[in-house]
C-alpha cells in the first residue's frame, strides 16, 4: 500500500513540474529539490526509492551528488537516474564513473521517463530502510 | 500464496461469485478467496464463514481523502496528514480519522463496510474469470468488524440489480465526468438535490464514479443515475480519460521541447543572439502546440481521419485573427508573420539582420520577442480551454505551463535588466561628455556591462 517516492532534483521548474505531473499519474509519490544541497537533505529525510538528477545544478553538480550519496552506506542503493542536455559519449561515461545507474538525454519523452522510471522501481521495497514503515506518531505529534 | 493450500479452484462460468460465498460462508471456512476476471482481482478473507478483508486489485486507488475535502468533510491540511501517515491504506487514515475525533467509529464502520459491498456487487456481475479458495489466510490490516456473508450478498445483489437499470447509458464504475467550461449559471436554480451537487463537485476530471460512490456512501448505480442526470442538463461531460493521458503526454512532451530549447539559447553571449534564441524558442514553442491542437481540438475530433487542408483552415481561423490584432495593438513587426500549413512562418523576422544593424536590429527583435510571447500565451489559453476545460488535467498543465513561462519571463527581464544598464550608462556618459568608446556596443561578455547578467546566468555562461 506505500507509495514510492521519487526524488527530482533540477534547477529548472518546468522540469521539476512536469515529471512531477507526468510520475503523479502513474500513482507515483514525487518530491523535488532545485539544487544539491536541498536534494542531499532530502535524500536524507525522504530515502527516496530513485533520484532524477540534473547534472548542472547551481552550486554542487549532479556528477558531485551522484558520488556524494553512493559514498553514503544507508543510500548508496538508491537508482540515480542522470538527467543531462548533453549526450555525448564522455558525458554518458562521466556519468557512470560517478556512480549514475543510468542516463537519459534531454529533451525526454514523458513515455522513456516513466518506463525508466518504473524499471528502477521494482522490488524498491526491499532497498528501503525500516524506518518509513510506520509514519503513524507523525500525525499524533502534528494533532 | 502456496499452490498446495489450495482446496478449491474453478471457472466462474460454472461456479458463480454468490455460490462460492454461500458455500463458504455456511461451511464456516478459513481461508483466502480470489477472483480473477480480466485486469481485476478481488481478494477476500473469510475467518470462520465470516468476511473479515477484502481488496480489490487492478483498480486505481481513488482518493478518497482528497474527495472529503471536496465536499467539505475534511480541512486539506488534516488530509495531507493522514495521507502521509496512512501512506496510501485508506482503511488506516480511516481509522486514524476515528481516534482524532474526526469521523465517529459507526462512520468509520459504515464507509468500510460500503467499500466491499460495492467491490462484491461489481464483482457478481462478472461472467467470465477464475476463482481459487486457499486455507491460508493472507496478511491484509482490517479494521472492520467481520460482516455476515448471507447480508453483504443480499445488499450487492440489490445494488447489481439497479447496475443492470443504469446499463443502457454506457457509464461505468469507471466513468469520469467533468464540469462544462461553458456552465456559469447558479446551479442551485436548476433545482438539484444535495446528492446531485455533491456528485457536481466531484465531477473535476479525475475522480471515477465508483471513488464518488465511496466519498459520498452513495451506491454506484445511484451515482451513475445523478451523473445520467447532469449530462442531460449539460452541466458535466463525459472524460475520455485515455484521450487525456494522450494529450497531456503530447504536450508535455512539446513542454519540455521548449524548455530545453530555452535553456539551450541561454549559452548565446551578445544581447542579439540572446534575443534572437528566444524568437526561435517562441517560435518553435507556437508551431508545436498549433500541431497539438492540430490533433486535439474538440471539433475536429472524433471524425476519424481528417484531410489535413481542413486542419490547416481550422488553425488559420482560430488563431490568425489574434495575430492581426496583436500586429495592430502591441507589435507591428508581427505583421511579417505569416500562416503557412497551420504553423507561422517567422522567418522574416528572424532574417532581418540582413536588412538592418545594431540597435535597430535589437529594437526589432524585441519587439518581436514581446509580440510572439504574447501570441503564445494566448494559444495556449485557447487550447487548453478547448481540448480540456477547468478539469484536473487542465489545472495541472497551466501549473507545468506557468512554471514555463516564468522561466520565460526571467529572460525576457534579464534583457530589460540589460538595456536599463545601458540607458543609465548612456546617460551618464552624455552628461559627463565622455568618450563614446565606454559604452557597451559590444558582445556582452566583453563589456563592463557584464555585470548586468545575474550570476545565474553568469554561471551558465561560464
Amino acid at each position: 500500500m506505500v507509495e514510492p517516492t521519487v526524488l527530482v532534483v533540477d534547477d529548472s521548474p518546468t522540469v521539476r513540474k512536469i515529471v512531477q505531473m507526468t510520475l503523479q499519474r502513474e500513482h507515483i509519490r514525487v518530491i523535488t529539490a532545485s539544487d544539491g544541497l536541498s536534494a542531499l537533505t532530502s535524500v536524507a529525510d525522504e530515502i527516496p526509492a530513485v533520484i532524477l538528477l540534473d547534472i548542472q545544478l547551481p552550486r554542487m553538480d549532479g556528477y558531485h551528488i551522484c558520488q556524494i550519496i553512493r559514498k553514503n552506506l544507508q543510500f548508496r542503493q538508491i537508482p540515480i537516474i542522470m538527467l543531462s542536455g548533453k549526450d555525448g559519449l564522455f558525458d554518458k561515461m562521466r556519468g557512470r564513473l560517478s556512480g549514475s545507474t543510468e542516463y537519459l538525454t534531454k529533451p525526454f519523452d514523458s513515455v522513456e521517463l516513466v518506463q525508466t522510471v518504473k524499471k528502477h522501481l521494482v522490488d524498491w521495497q526491499s532497498r528501503m530502510p525500516v524506518r518509513n514503515q510506520d509514519m503513524r506518531p507523525r500525525l499524533r505529534r502534528r494533532g | 500464496m502456496e499452490p498446495q493450500d489450495r482446496i478449491m479452484d474453478g471457472d466462474l462460468q460454472t461456479l458463480g461469485l454468490q455460490s462460492i460465498l454461500k458455500m463458504l460462508a455456511l461451511s464456516g471456512k478459513t481461508g483466502t478467496l480470489l477472483v480473477h476476471s480480466g485486469p481485476e482481482t478481488l481478494v477476500i478473507s473469510l475467518r470462520k464463514g465470516q468476511l473479515v478483508a477484502l481488496h480489490e486489485e487492478g483498480v486505481p486507488p481513488s482518493d478518497v481523502l482528497g474527495m472529503l475535502c471536496l465536499i467539505n468533510k475534511l480541512d486539506p491540511p488534516r488530509a495531507h496528514g493522514l495521507r502521509e501517515a496512512s501512506q496510501g491504506n485508506l482503511q488506516l487514515a480511516f481509522r486514524m480519522m476515528a481516534e482524532q475525533g474526526w469521523m465517529s467509529a459507526s462512520e468509520m464502520q459504515q464507509r468500510l463496510e460500503f467499500a466491499v459491498m460495492q467491490s462484491i456487487s461489481h464483482a457478481l456481475r462478472w461472467v467470465e474469470g477464475r476463482f481459487a479458495f486457499h486455507r491460508q489466510v493472507m496478511t491484509m490490516e482490517s479494521y472492520m468488524q467481520p460482516l455476515d456473508v448471507d447480508s453483504v450478498l443480499l445488499e450487492a445483489l440489490r445494488q447489481a440489480d439497479e447496475w443492470e437499470e443504469v446499463g443502457e447509458s454506457a457509464l461505468t464504475r469507471t466513468t469520469v465526468s467533468r464540469w462544462l467550461p461553458e456552465v456559469s449559471k447558479d446551479v442551485r436554480s436548476l433545482g438539484l438535490n444535495q446528492e446531485h451537487i455533491d456528485v457536481l463537485c466531484l465531477s473535476n476530471g479525475e475522480i471515477p464514479l465508483q471513488g464518488m460512490a465511496q466519498a459520498l456512501l452513495l451506491p454506484e448505480a445511484r451515482v451513475a443515475h445523478i451523473m445520467a442526470r447532469l449530462l442531460e442538463l449539460h452541466l458535466i461531460e463525459v472524460v475520455d480519460t485515455s484521450l487525456e493521458a494522450d494529450l497531456q503526454q503530447d504536450l508535455s512532451n512539446i513542454i519540455i521541447m521548449c524548455q530545453h530549447t530555452l535553456a539551450q539559447q541561454r549559452q548565446n553571449t551578445t544581447p542579439v543572439q540572446h534575443l534572437l534564441g528566444l524568437i526561435h524558442t517562441l517560435g518553435q514553442c507556437i508551431n508545436g502546440l498549433l500541431i497539438h491542437h492540430g490533433t486535439y481540438a474538440k471539433s475536429l475530433r472524433g471524425r476519424g481521419q481528417l484531410p489535413i487542408s481542413e486542419i490547416v483552415r481550422y488553425l488559420e481561423r482560430r488563431f490568425s485573427q489574434p495575430l492581426h490584432t496583436l500586429a495592430r495593438q502591441q507589435s507591428p513587426i508581427l505583421e511579417t508573420v505569416t500562416f503557412a500549413n497551420g504553423q507561422i512562418d517567422y522567418n522574416e523576422v528572424v532574417n532581418l539582420d540582413s536588412l538592418v544593424k545594431g540597435e535597430q536590429l535589437e529594437a526589432f527583435y524585441w519587439e518581436a520577442v514581446l509580440g510572439l510571447n504574447s501570441f503564445m500565451r494566448t494559444i495556449f489559453s485557447t487550447l487548453l480551454q478547448d481540448e480540456v476545460g477547468n478539469s484536473h488535467t487542465g489545472r495541472q498543465l497551466n501549473i507545468v505551463w506557468k512554471a514555463f513561462m516564468t522561466e520565460v519571463e526571467q529572460e525576457i527581464q534579464q534583457y530589460q535588466l540589460y538595456r536599463a544598464h545601458q540607458n543609465v550608462q548612456q546617460n551618464h556618459t552624455n552628461t559627463n561628455n565622455r568618450r563614446t568608446d565606454a559604452l557597451p556596443n559590444g558582445p556582452i561578455n566583453n563589456m563592463p556591462g557584464n555585470q548586468q547578467w545575474s550570476p545565474e546566468t553568469q554561471r551558465r555562461l561560464i
